[in-house]
């Protein structure tokens, strides 16, 4: 690491070991990690290093593999990029083509997943949001809290949310039994000791749910459904009376297994508040921190976070 | 179209992809030269090339069109 913009990493040593193993990988990834590292505040850099340990847990002893899955999905980000910005939407458009291209391929997942692991971590955007939910939503809790997350996927909210000591229960559903196979191996290996509910449940064609739950958190998921609006009408069934919902997701973002284009934050908004819920907090993280007005005029992934109250 | 009018409008093109007004180019400005100039924004400037100029890079070209210079060349092969 010889960028000066990597300096600031000197007390993070699970970041600075995550990104040396990134770079040992691919060294010409430098820059763009400096920049996305050094755009950071403190509170950010220490939800890094948070993320950063919990993810150098996951990947232990194939520190190599993933890294190598980080740059094949980079890879296939650009070529949809390029579709994106030359067409003006995603390329592929419904549940079955995703499957079909991308789910259904277990060639393709297992570096596609891998990649996006490490994501959460380097990626400005991605750790921006993931410190909204760690930082202004879960830690802030003070009463006793049941919590669903819907799609948990390598179980790093998950994970957070079972060690904080107000929680009551926690459960995660996933249309996919090999997904919540993967997050049960992810949790087992993160250590977590407090029962967690895994469940194979499809939201979109649910029956109404027979429990409740006071925080429900819905990340990366949306933009992933042919109908995200069903999705949180259901969300909003499945809420307690107060109880809160935290939705991230991202705007003109592409990606191979992306089919519902969101291409303003208000679209996001429009959403949840059509479900009948009261937004009461809403945070926007652009790409390797570009200025939010910038990112939305040029179409820059932008990732959206925000917290609704049910009545 | 000669050298000096293709270099012209890649001037107005990169200063809006890279949202800044006065950016001045040359021949020898490469991506090490811009800020802005990544490999995300290399993206939109690429599409924003291909809209202006009517043509289209392939992926190889996009991947190593990363100098002026060499677009400026790039683009007068492609429209001659």
């Amino acid at each position: 690491m010889t960028s000066p913009a990597m300096g600031n990493l000197s007390g993070y040593p699970e970041t600075q070991a995550l990104v040396r193993d990134v770079l040992d990988v691919w060294p010409d990834h430098e820059d763009y990690l400096a920049r996305s590292m050094g755009a950071r505040s403190d509170g950010q850099m220490a939800t890094t290093e948070e993320v950063a340990a919990a993810t150098r847990r996951l990947i232990a002893g194939r520190e190599r593999h993933f890294a190598e899955g980080y740059k094949w999905t980079c890879d296939q980000l650009r070529q949809e990029e390029l579709f994106f910005h030359r067409e003006g939407r995603y390329r592929l458009a419904t549940f079955a083509d995703a499957e079909a291209e991308v789910y259904s391929r277990p060639e393709y997942m297992e570096p596609y997943v891998s990649g996006l692991l490490l994501t959460q971590a380097l990626w400005y955007n991605h750790l921006g949001t993931f410190d909204m939910f760690l930082d202004r939503v879960l830690r802030p809790t003070r009463e006793p809290f049941d919590y669903l997350e819907i799609g948990p996927g390598h179980g790093l909210a998950v994970f957070f949310a079972a060690q904080h000591p107000h929680v009551r229960s926690v459960a995660a559903w996933d249309v996919s039994a090999t997904s919540l196979a993967e997050t049960r191996k992810a949790l087992d290996t993160l250590g977590v000791s407090k029962p967690v509910d895994l469940t194979e449940v499809d939201i979109l064609s649910a029956a109404e749910p027979d429990q409740q739950y006071d925080l429900i958190v819905i990340s990366e998921v949306l933009e992933h459904l042919e109908q995200p609006q069903t999705a949180v009408r259901f969300l909003k069934t499945a809420l307690k009376p107060g109880g809160r919902l935290f939705v991230n997701v991202p705007i003109n973002s592409p990606s191979p297994d992306h089919i519902y284009l969101f291409s303003t934050p208000d679209e996001v908004s429009a959403l949840v508040e059509a479900a009948g819920l009261t937004i009461e907090a809403s945070e926007l993280y652009a790409t390797q921190a570009r200025p939010i007005e910038k990112a939305i005029k040029n179409r820059i992934s932008v990732s959206v976070g925000l917290t609704a109250r049910a009545a | 179209m000669n050298d000096e009018a293709i270099l012209e409008r890649l001037q107005e093109i990169m200063a809006d992809v890279f949202d800044e007004d006065d950016l001045v180019v040359t021949r020898d400005t490469t991506a090490e030269d811009v800020e802005e100039w990544d490999s995300l924004s290399h993206i939109r400037l690429m599409v924003a090339i291909e809209r202006e100029f009517n043509v289209k890079f392939t992926n190889a070209e996009i991947e190593s069109l990363e100098s002026v210079g060499d677009l400026v060349d790039k683009l007068k092969a492609k429209t001659s």
